[in-house]
């Protein structure tokens, strides 16, 4: 068993039981610092995948800034915990759980019968390459930059969006 | 040493119906975003798997714009329910229910 | 990449650069003239008419920039009709009592609606899956923020959160797919993806999953049927401009992808009477037909019990969406331009029964059909124009709706799909049931309480024959629409 293959293993499976714990947790700040440990194993898993700028993004912007966020509303707002989670209406809930489920065997069932492992064949090389900060800057900002542009006007509507619904009188 | 790429994208898939679950279930409207970005990343780890195995940039970079988005909708989206809770004083999707569902 | 191609990419974005350099400038005005509000709907007009010139310009035009978008007739009819209804919706915020109200965030206002139109002209001829992502969101981003807009107004917020949590899953459903789809073909452009669809054979069943994915995520835009749960409580809680503009544009640049997405992706060939022959990887017809019929059913039958007018115009736009779905569902160059020629009609129709709408709300302050009981008389004008728009709505001969639907039929027929042209036939039937009880109910019901006569100012009266002239008149002389709409079926690339 070699290093990268042990450390897989452990980061997916962390991944796995944490997006479960944060799903099945009554109190929403536990929900959330889960999502931030899920989060930040799956930077690992980049890391492993030759994604190092991703990795490295991921933890900054989606376990720090995203959750931060997420927490910090939370503890702004205060919310009563759910107090029992399949009390409302548990039928509807298990159905949604055996539809989920049937989805999720169906994508297993999908990707195995597709086979892309047959034909993709990890080139080391090349994707050491592909995930350099060098590489990602220079698509960024020849081929992509178009969607560059119209992901700065996104992040300007929402600013302007956030402060509009958010404030509570604009003087 | 090969990891063969199933593993992931079946880590993926099973991220995604976790959150797909948790969006459906979950009455808190705050855990219900967590939700959504929980789908958004088992994307984001579809999307690196198979540029990592292609050797090709282009997932990485559309990875980066998601998480652009996501940022951008989570604040959006939270400030909504900062919003609605200044309106009714809660954040439960059961008692949010003047219009129907 | 060298300066010619930058430049020749950039002839090609002229209308969508017109409208981020006027997104900036309603911003920095907003910010620097801050009494000054009257002047941003006279800046955003006068910016969205030069836009408008560009888009014309763009009729002839023929050509990718970046690779990433293809400037052409068909983008271009779309983006026409996106800043049409832009106009129309800024000219009816002018008087709508629910932004008067909201004085202190004019600015942000317009800033937003402008950019829900930079994310539909992106929409409309986008032919990247990056590209597409992103600019849907932007479209989605501003219109959540739209929607709860009147933010006092418990209705309005709720909206608001139920349109931001469908969406959210939406958008996230779709990102999935698009995950899949890059995974199996190695590239996120819809050109190079038709060429690999077309040379390799594919691991059929996870792309046909992969499809049907983002089909989830445009269908939530267009709100067709098992993906339309937001459209009737976003449509009654949002500001009623808000609901116009999301009931028109969106659903247009929802079309326009829709439309390119299954065009491009899986095209094979054309056969010589103009039908297109797709690639044996997903049953289009089949599916479009069945989600088509189960749309326009649902959306009509579900009007028959609304009691709140904004409600009930939500459910007949979900059906109009029915129908617009079955013309695609054709897959011919005929059934194209039933589409186009439906859009440019609903275009005026739908705007024009909002507006009027919202000018009786605007006085009795309700939107519910028992409230409209014998106005009839007190509200002459607007009775009437309401009457036209919404016979048209219904399909009636001499309005332009009937020549909407006669397109779609043609098209239909001619395909012979006459088992589906006469369940949409019957659809149409159930349609008036609810579009007359409106008129029923301003004319043969007797006042229970006297009203005195609503007055339209001089400006709505030409608003509203700017929007009444064209259902009258096209529902005659229809020959211009249906020739814009047979020059603008090309495609580039094919």
């Amino acid at each position: 068993m070699s290093l990268e293959l042990i450390l897989s293993i452990v980061f997916g499976g962390i991944c796995a039981v944490t997006a479960l714990l944060v799903i099945t947790r009554i109190n929403p700040v536990i929900s959330a610092l889960f999502l931030v440990v899920n989060f930040a194993s799956l930077a690992g898993l980049y890391l492993i995948l030759n994604a190092q700028f991703i990795a490295i993004a991921q933890i900054i912007v989606y376990a720090g800034a995203i959750m931060v966020f997420f927490l910090f509303v939370i503890m702004l707002l205060n919310p009563e915990s759910e107090k029992k989670f399949f009390s409302h209406k548990p039928y509807i809930k298990i159905f949604t759980v055996v539809i989920v489920a049937i989805v999720f065997v169906q994508i297993i069932y999908m990707i195995f019968l597709a086979q892309p492992s047959e034909e993709l064949i990890k080139e080391s090389a090349k994707s050491v390459n592909a995930g350099t900060i060098e590489q990602i800057g220079r698509e960024l900002f020849t081929n992509y930059v178009l969607p560059f542009e119209a992901a700065g006007y996104l992040l300007l509507a929402a600013t302007i969006g956030a402060l509009v619904i958010a404030k509570k009188k604009f003087e | 040493m090969q990891i063969p790429i199933e593993y992931y994208l079946i880590l993926s898939a099973f991220m995604f119906s976790v959150g797909v679950v948790g969006v459906l279930t979950r009455r808190n409207a705050i855990v219900v975003f967590m939700c959504v970005e929980l789908m958004l990343n088992s994307a984001n780890l579809t999307l690196i798997t198979y540029s990592s195995y292609l050797g090709d940039t282009v997932g990485q970079l559309f990875v980066f714009f998601v998480m652009a988005v996501a940022a951008a909708e989570a604040a959006v989206g939270l400030a909504i329910i900062i919003a609605i809770f200044r309106n009714k004083l809660t954040i439960n999707i059961d008692e949010i229910n003047i219009l129907k569902w | 990449m060298n300066f010619e191609s930058l430049n020749t990419s950039l002839q090609f974005l002229k209308p969508e650069i017109a409208v981020s350099i006027l997104l900036v400038v309603v911003v920095l005005f907003d910010l620097i003239f801050q009494n000054n509000k009257k002047a941003l709907p006279v800046i955003s007009i006068t910016g969205l008419l030069v836009t408008g010139y560009f888009i014309i310009e763009q009729f002839t035009l023929n050509g990718y920039a970046f690779n990433l978008l293809t400037a052409d007739a068909f983008g271009a009819f779309f983006k026409l009709i996106v800043a049409l209804s832009a106009i129309f919706v800024i000219l009816f915020s002018i008087s709508s009592s629910e932004i008067i109200r909201c004085e202190d965030r004019q600015g942000e206002y317009y800033t937003l609606i402008l950019g829900m139109v930079l994310g539909m002209f992106l929409i409309s001829s986008a032919t990247d899956l990056i590209l597409i992502y992103l600019s849907i969101e932007l479209l989605s981003l501003s219109s959540y923020i739209l929607a709860g807009f009147v933010k006092t107004v418990e209705r309005d917020s709720e909206a608001s959160l139920k349109y931001v949590i469908y969406g959210g899953v939406a958008s996230g459903v779709m990102l999935f797919g698009i995950s899949i789809i890059y995974g199996l073909t190695g590239s996120t452009n819809l050109y190079t993806i038709n060429s690999i669809l077309q040379s390799a054979q594919l691991g059929g069943f996870t792309f046909i999953f992969a499809g049907f994915m983002v089909l989830s995520g445009i269908g939530f835009k267009i709100s067709i049927a098992p993906f339309h749960f937001w459209t009737p409580d976003v449509y009654e809680g949002a500001p009623i401009t808000i609901t116009a503009f999301l009931s028109v544009a969106s659903k247009a640049a929802g079309f326009a992808l829709l439309v390119r997405f299954i065009k491009i992706t899986f095209f094979d060939s054309m056969s010589e009477s103009g039908y297109w022959i797709l690639l044996n990887v997903i049953d289009w017809q089949s599916l479009l037909v069945l989600l088509s019929i189960l749309t326009m059913t649902l959306g009509n039958f579900a009007a028959l019990w609304q009691e709140n007018l904004k409600r009930m115009l939500a459910y007949s736009s979900i059906a109009h969406a029915g129908y617009l779905l079955l013309a695609v569902a054709v897959l011919s160059n005929e059934g194209l331009i039933a589409v186009l020629v439906y859009f440019s009609i609903y275009l005026f129709m739908n705007l024009g029964a909002f507006f009027v709408v919202m000018l009786i709300a605007n006085k009795i302050g309700s939107e519910d059909v028992d409230d409209y009981k014998g106005l009839g008389s007190s509200v002459s004008f607007l009775g009437v124009a309401l009457a036209i728009f919404l016979l048209s709505l219904a399909g009636l001969p001499p309005t332009a709706g009937f020549i909407a639907k006669l397109y779609l039929f043609i098209a239909l027929i001619d395909a012979n799909m006459v088992t589906v042209a006469i369940i949409a036939l019957l659809n149409t039937v159930v349609a008036y049931y609810y579009y007359v009880r409106v008129l029923k109910n301003l004319y043969l019901v007797r006042k229970e309480v006297e009203m005195e006569p609503v007055g339209v100012s001089f400006g709505n009266k030409i608003i509203i024959l700017l929007l009444l002239i064209p259902v009258l008149v096209f529902g005659i002389y229809f020959t211009p629409i249906v020739n814009l709409a047979k020059s603008s079926i090309a495609f580039i690339g094919f």
